[in-house]
């Protein structure tokens, strides 16, 4: 009998071998984007650790710097957990980097309070699992891919009943705590190749336009997130110019301002 | 025949029958999407569980945009449950200038595109169902890097 491993492997050696032959694809060597830009779907927003990783190819970075574990304030506000959860993800993602197994544990747990606060604990109940057993085998491959299952299951979970606002509050988090982490790391040993990995002024536009489509969610926080987004865009949208040390500067304090916002009461 | 056994065929007719009609999703899409990236896993790539997906007629196209970051490697696999579908997958960068490398790939109901972006920024990738015997056809394009 050829077991379901077995079949797997030899599916994936199959479709090697279809890579090696296929054909490479004919498409034009040119489009015109502005028709194409017309039809575009939703943006994918990158994981943090994505950013991380092309931030490790530039040098050492100590990440044992940027671990965070405290457990912070308690929400009641669906739209602040949700910012809140994002967030602590992004913490896991950066315990990883640190190899920091006690870290990842305790954020591990923090993210299954949170998502049962927001009432899809459920569905994160197995990755919290999951997380704690690679961090005490130190798989961090397992971690990272935990990570991101977690946080696409409080997604799929908030989609499901109709909370996709609270899940874009999810990327957003992630993505607000990854820019602020970035931006202090290139702040410290500034290099243009780190500054350019801020150049993501659609994700900028994508966030606001999100921001701006949840006008029931009248939070002081949403409305500091949104001018926040609004005082970047000029810091980034620098054309063909290199964006400058000052610039990743301001934007490691608009992005810690928005993030004590996020983990404090206020 | 008697009664167990009529109600034994009639269970596994009734199976086979709800197999043969249950509509196919862009869930079958993605399990399809996500065999073409295994053997790249083993390569280091970090296959993202977050997913698009959708339908498309014959001949029809879709962009997606996606932030790729230089320093990364990405591969975006594509695949559809449509075994005789011949489906494509390119990548252009913000100014409509083709940008994959040539090792990316179209076979059937698979293809994928490899890019290793030569600056940071936003990028379209294009899905298309160039033919299918079907009037719509699922698809789902899933990505990694490293």
């Amino acid at each position: 009998m050829i077991s379901s491993f077995n079949l797997k492997k030899w599916a994936g050696y199959a479709l090697a071998a279809v890579a090696f032959s296929a054909q490479a694809a004919q498409a034009p060597q040119h489009i015109d984007i502005k028709q194409v830009s017309k039809k575009v779907e939703d943006v994918v927003v990158p994981l943090p650790n994505e950013v991380f990783g092309a931030l490790n190819k530039l040098g050492p970075v100590n990440w044992k710097e940027y671990v965070r574990t405290e457990k912070g304030a308690n929400f009641t506000e669906r739209p602040r957990i949700a910012l809140l959860l994002g967030t602590v993800i992004a913490d896991g993602f950066i315990a990883v980097q640190a190899e920091d197994a006690p870290a990842v544990k305790d954020i591990g747990q923090r993210v299954l309070a949170l998502a049962k606060g927001i009432g899809v604990g459920n569905s994160i109940t197995p990755h919290a699992k999951a997380i704690t057993e690679a961090a005490d085998k130190r798989q961090w491959e397992n971690v990272r891919q935990e990570l991101d299952r977690t946080q696409n299951s409080v997604q799929q979970a908030m989609n499901e009943v109709q909370d996709q606002k609270l899940s874009q509050l999810v990327s957003l988090g992630g993505w607000l705590r990854g820019t602020q982490v970035l931006t202090s790391v290139v702040s410290a040993h500034f290099s243009a190749q780190g500054a350019e990995l801020l150049h993501q002024p659609d994700l900028l536009e994508y966030f606001g336009q999100k921001l701006n489509a949840m006008p029931e969610y009248r939070l002081p926080v949403i409305e500091s997130i949104k001018g926040g987004l609004v005082e970047v865009r000029p810091l980034i949208a620098t054309g063909a110019k290199p964006i400058s040390p000052d610039a990743v500067k301001k934007i490691n304090l608009i992005t810690t301002r928005l993030d004590g916002e996020i983990v404090t009461r206020q | 025949m008697n009664t167990a056994r009529r109600v034994a065929v009639g269970t596994v007719l009734a199976i086979g029958l709800l197999r043969a009609t249950s509509p196919a999703s862009v869930d079958d899409a993605q399990s399809f999407a996500l065999q073409a990236a295994e053997p790249y896993v083993k390569e280091g790539f970090q296959v993202r569980e977050d997913y698009w997906g959708g339908d498309l007629g014959a001949g029809e196209k879709k962009a997606v945009r996606q932030q790729l970051f230089k320093g990364n490697e990405y591969w975006f696999w594509m695949g559809t449950e449509v075994e005789r579908a011949k489906i494509s997958v390119h990548i252009y960068d913000s100014e409509g200038k083709l940008v994959e490398q040539p090792d990316s790939w179209q076979k059937g109901h698979f293809a994928a595109a490899h890019v290793i972006p030569s600056a940071t920024g936003s990028y379209f990738i294009i899905v298309a169902v160039e033919e299918s015997p079907e009037e719509r056809t699922h698809w789902a394009l899933v990505y990694g890097f490293r």
